[in-house]
């Protein structure tokens, strides 16, 4: 069973509407696994029926049991993060403030503090319209993705394939080069870098580049936008070659990506796009790299 | 010579973990004294951050000499790393430890470079 995890480095690249597109390709062949999820939108394309779902406990908050304190302050004292205010002459942590560090417990002379595991989300295992198998979360408010739930929905979805016999993982991979990036890419086969033809894209997809070279996981890259701007579109294809990042493919700008999105479809339903030859041949590129080897 | 892996489960025939920071257990092996021991990993792999660089703090409390795994340590373990000095071997994520051992003696597998 092979992973491919799909990045961009910057947003707005187009990476989860080619990951979606991917996903309709390659149907009931592979599992999809969204882990972009602080911006978890692959949803609203494959319409999946959240069958099964899961609470997400990451981090603990810091909680006053109001009958045990006696408001003496030690703990707002300490506090680096003011998060214990007074309310109604009563010490109360402020959730959205505690970052769970634990100091406070530790100060309080009456043992009125307690550290309590945060559900900050939930997690869902659907079945999607073409019938594939998907695993992908749904964050609270002020809640934060981490690289322990990247780990969660990726283990999961690697479980179901496993189970089921499934050859590929496809997982939409989450922006930047922080925690949950470096989940993404731990343990998978292929990186797609999804880009475009701008000086931060270009920036971006640099900065990306570096973390997937440190984890020597073979890259494609695909230009979205290609035409929009040929001269940093040709940086980019120098880049790739001085990398030695295979250049999978490149996109024109074009009006049928934002309509499928619009109508809540992958680029590959919506009628006669231009864009469909391109991505079945993308699609099968990436395909016939990793499944033969 | 001590030789650490990343694993799922404690014996010879437990699968590779691909994963570094977020690795179910570290499996040592002393050769000298033909040795196998664990170390159980998973309350590290629930952390919410900071995976890697307190797998790696674990490994230089071990101190191997020889590290087998899957991709690798990612930028922040790879500097704690640094300072254990063992060696790194890659790409062992889909075999058994068996298997990785035998690989690593035939030197099939990868010395990253930290």
């Amino acid at each position: 069973m092979k992973e491919i995890v799909v990045i961009s480095g910057k947003g707005g690249t187009g990476k989860t509407s080619i990951a979606a597109s991917f996903s309709y390709l390659g149907g009931k062949d592979l599992v999809v696994a969204d882990c972009d999820v602080d911006a978890a939108d692959m949803h609203l394309l494959m319409q999946p029926d959240f069958n099964k779902t899961e609470d997400f406990y990451s981090g603990v908050l810091a909680k006053i049991n109001p009958d045990k304190c006696t408001n003496c302050g030690a703990c707002a004292k300490v506090c680096r993060f003011d998060a214990i205010p007074v309310i109604n002459d009563q010490y109360i942590v402020e959730p959205l403030n505690c970052e769970g560090c634990g100091y406070c417990p530790r100060v309080c002379p009456v043992d009125a503090i307690t550290m309590e595991d945060q559900n900050v989300g939930k997690w869902y295992i659907s079945t999607t319209k073409v019938g594939s198998s998907m695993v992908h979360a749904r964050l609270g408010i002020g809640a934060e993705n981490s690289g322990k739930l990247v780990a969660q929905v990726k283990n999961e979805a690697k479980r179901i394939a496993k189970e089921d016999g499934k050859d590929i993982v496809l997982v939409d991979g989450s922006p930047g080069i922080g925690c949950p990036v470096v989940s993404s890419l731990s343990g998978s086969d292929f990186v797609v870098l999804v880009t475009e033809p701008t000086v931060s894209g270009l920036h971006d997809l640099k900065r990306v580049y570096q973390l997937v070279k440190k984890f020597n996981i073979r890259a494609g890259c695909i230009i979205n936008k290609s035409d929009l701007n040929l001269k940093v579109s040709s940086e980019i294809e120098n880049f790739l070659k001085e990398e030695k990042i295979m250049h999978i493919s490149n996109l024109p700008y074009d009006e049928t990506f934002t309509k499928a999105m619009i109508n809540g479809q992958t680029i590959i339903e919506y009628n006669d796009s231009n864009l469909i030859p391109i991505l079945i041949e993308s699609w099968d590129k990436i395909k016939k790299i990793i499944l033969n080897n | 010579m001590k030789l650490a892996f990343t694993t799922k489960g404690t014996s010879w025939d437990s699968m590779m973990d691909p994963r570094f920071g977020r690795t179910e257990y570290i499996l040592v092996y002393d050769d000298a004294k033909d040795e196998l021991s664990h170390y159980d990993n998973r309350a590290i792999k629930n952390q919410a951050h900071g995976a890697g660089p307190q797998t790696a703090q674990k490994l230089f409390d071990l101190q191997p000499d020889i590290l087998i795994t899957g991709n690798g340590p990612g930028g922040n373990a790879a500097s704690v790393l640094e300072k254990v000095g063992m060696k790194i071997y890659i790409g062992a994520g889909e075999m058994s430890v068996k298997e990785a051992f035998d690989a690593y003696k035939k030197g099939t597998l990868k010395e990253q470079e930290l």
